[in-house]
């Protein structure tokens, strides 16, 4: 007769007990091969923020991370591609210079300020950049992991690969540089006098590369 | 315990009965989580995913059961006056008519809620309470047998005196044509149907809020009932709808109850220790006092249970995908069909004079970085143009804006946030200034609107469906239109037959509105 008692009353009793005392966990992010930097060079948990770098474990690149704040790493400033002279001087839209912009004031400044610990920023290549292309993402978003670098436009971002020569339209202006498109992830050449997107990298850096400094 | 024999007809009915009260009660305590945080705490022992459906079916089962009950009590009283007489009453004869009562209220509510005719509240707790009495009646019935009479119990319940085994067969088949027969008329036929009047393709619908247009005097009006919702009172609301189309758009005209119209969303506070955002639930995206009022249109070529079979309910309702925060569910399309979701929200959406046009798919992958997975619900593609909220980054504590007014004498109409009129509660990203700690002169307590509009409206695939909603008395009034085919596969074509169901939302981020059966397009008069 106990035993009955036990497992008819008392043992549901406690299952119903043992439910409302126990809180679900709240979910937690899982490791993943990209994580958030602050400004001053400190990783942050996953779902933190703000942030303004990302390392990259798998490539131990540190990218810079887009914003809306209208400083020099506003997600909408565009830049010429101008590297070591090579290219044209500002003609990309930004409002952090008093002449218009080119990838080397975004270089220069972003230096200056040693963001995310570091002073090594530089274009990325075509192949390093093309390492943060992925194709599985939302409607209308850019095709890159958005979680991780937000305001990133859906349009050509700038690369230091250089001197490629220019097709069609182009072919009279010689040479390019190459960009990666965050559309369909394609890279192509363009124009060294086109206003297009830059992120800057830089594999030297405390929090994502061992490579001194 | 009676030592008379069991026929198998009443083991096969039993039975049955054991199987409908049981997944009866728990796809019912889950769905009743929705609205009663207190059975959530109990989350656990409860089931997950596209519950209502088996609510549904077991409602028939339950139905035929009692069916078979209700006959074979009359007959049998009818043999007992000639053989017996009365039965003396005992404490099992006494429970057992409390579990009959039970059941029978039990019945009653759950077909006049599934109807949508009575005093929803009323009858829904009516429902719940017969669900709780329900839930003692099992112990107090099956518990006290079994505590009494051992294994005894069970095979007195399962194992049948007479091997009848021809009546025993027909029975069963006979339950199984009646159940599979009264869940084809239940999922098939018991749609609500808004026919769609015809008007011709010059004919101006202004899209402003106010059926001021002819045409609108003359469509017919459909009024469905609405509960489960946050706020609103006693959490209901009737919602009544009229559709119009021309051939090429489709016109709806919805107007509903909201006692208060709300449009401080998530209003920023300054403090002592700097910039706090008002909230009271918005963590776990579940907040439900400082937030817009909201409405959203589902459409579906399907019109299955549950808003087309896209309410999965429970915490984890996708065993390989994150748990969602606030334990109510997701909402996606297991069968790899795509639904339409139309969500007119009162403060970012409404001045865009847009609804954002979203959809329900499969389950999204897992982004890395991102805190809020949200399964199939998600927006369409837009080429430019947006709100963003004026935070660099949320926390439940402080946050820094992303801008501030250069004047700080704007903020002064926002400061009582119980007055009533029309306040713009979006500001526009070229008014304000970025943020600076050193800028920021505005004095602790004030509040400052957080929806910031870096454009007039959204370009593309999201912004397919035209909206505008107008708060008066008491009353939200809502206009939109949307082409019939927009030939986007993010959109549904709306034909005769597309499913709609529709959801309103009073200051409240996910806790809306619901009803039980779809409505039905009928555009069978249409151009």
């Amino acid at each position: 007769m106990i035993t009955r008692l036990f497992f008819i009353f008392f043992l549901p009793a406690c299952l119903i007990g043992a439910a409302v005392i126990h809180t679900p966990q709240a979910p937690k992010p899982s490791q993943y091969h990209l994580s958030k930097v602050t400004a001053k060079g400190e990783v942050i948990h996953a779902w933190g923020g703000p942030w303004s770098c990302v390392c990259d474990s798998r490539s131990g690149l540190l990218w810079e991370v887009k914003s809306d704040s209208e400083d020099i790493h506003d997600g909408r400033w565009t830049y010429s591609r101008l590297l070591q002279n090579q290219g044209v001087a500002n003609n990309g839209d930004c409002y952090f210079e008093a002449e218009r912009c080119d990838t080397e004031d975004l270089i220069r400044h972003t230096n200056q300020e040693q963001l995310c610990g570091s002073k090594h920023w530089r274009l990325p290549t075509a192949s390093e950049l093309h390492t943060l292309v992925t194709t599985e993402v939302k409607p209308g978003s850019p095709s890159i992991e958005t979680g991780y670098f937000p305001k990133t436009q859906r349009g050509d971002y700038w690369t230091s690969d250089g001197n490629l020569p220019l097709k069609g339209v182009y072919s009279y202006l010689k040479f390019g540089g190459a960009a990666v498109n965050f559309i369909n992830g394609q890279t192509i050449t363009i124009p060294y006098r086109n206003a297009a997107f830059t992120r800057l990298v830089t594999n030297r850096s405390s929090t994502c590369h061992i490579a001194p400094q | 315990m009676s030592d008379r024999s069991k026929s198998p007809v009443w083991i096969l009915l039993h039975a049955a009965l054991v199987i409908a009260v049981t997944c009866s009660l728990f796809s019912g305590l889950r769905i009743a989580t929705l609205s009663k945080p207190a059975i959530a705490s109990i989350e656990e022992l409860l089931p997950q995913g596209e519950v209502h459906s088996v609510h549904f079916l077991s409602a028939i089962l339950l139905s035929l059961v009692a069916l078979a009950y209700l006959c074979s009590r009359v007959l049998r009283r009818f043999r007992a006056r000639q053989q017996y007489g009365h039965k003396p009453l005992n404490y099992h004869r006494v429970v057992t008519w409390g579990g009959i009562s039970l059941l029978a209220i039990s019945l009653a509510s759950g077909w006049l809620l599934f109807a949508g005719i009575s005093k929803l509240p009323l009858t829904r707790t009516l429902h719940f309470c017969a669900a709780l009495g329900l839930t003692a009646y099992i112990f107090l019935h099956a518990g006290v047998y079994l505590v009494q009479f051992g294994q005894n119990a069970l095979r007195y319940i399962l194992k049948p005196a007479t091997t009848r085994r021809a009546q025993l067969i027909l029975s069963c088949s006979f339950l199984i044509i009646f159940l599979l027969g009264g869940w084809l008329l239940l999922s098939r036929f018991t749609y609500y149907q808004l026919p769609v009047s015809t008007i011709p393709a010059d004919a101006i619908i202004d899209i402003d809020g106010h059926a001021n247009e002819p045409q609108w005097a003359d469509a017919e009006v459909l009024q469905i009932s609405t509960d489960g919702g946050a706020n609103f009172y006693q959490g209901r609301t009737d919602i009544r709808l009229k559709a119009l189309q021309n051939g090429e758009e489709i016109y709806f005209h919805i107007s509903w109850q909201d006692p208060t119209e709300s449009l401080a969303h998530l209003p920023l506070i300054k403090t002592d220790q700097g910039w706090e955002i008002q909230q009271q639930g918005f963590e776990k995206f579940d907040e439900s006092r400082y937030y817009e009022d909201k409405f959203a249109l589902l459409l579906s070529s399907h019109c299955d249970f549950a808003g087309a079979g896209t309410a999965h309910l429970g915490r984890s309702p996708l065993p390989d995908k994150p748990a969602n925060w606030h334990g109510k569910g997701y909402h996606y399309s297991q069968s790899g069909q795509l639904h339409d979701l139309w969500h007119w929200k009162a403060v970012r959406t409404n001045k865009m004079y847009l609804a954002d046009d979203n959809f329900i798919g499969a389950p999204d992958i897992v982004r890395a970085g991102i805190r809020r997975y949200t399964a199939g619900y998600q927006q369409d593609g837009k080429e430019s143009g947006a709100y963003v909220m004026n935070w660099k980054w949320y926390s439940p504590n402080n946050i820094t804006p992303k801008r501030l007014p250069s004047d700080t004498k704007v903020l002064a109409p926002f400061q009582n946030l119980d007055q009533k009129g029309k306040l713009d509660w979006t500001i526009s990203w070229f008014d304000y200034q970025p943020y600076s700690a050193e800028s920021d002169q505005v004095a602790p307590g004030t509040l400052m609107p957080s929806v910031l509009y870096t454009s007039n409206r959204f370009e593309g695939d999201r912004a397919d469906v035209r909206a505008k909603g107008v708060w008066r008395d008491g009353y939200w009034t809502l206009e939109l239109v949307r082409k019939l085919n927009t030939a986007s596969p993010l959109d549904i074509p709306i034909e005769d037959g597309t499913c709609l169901w529709v959801s309103a939302f009073d200051h409240a981020q996910v806790a809306h509105t619901r009803h039980t059966r779809a409505i039905q397009l009928n555009l069978s008069n249409a151009l």
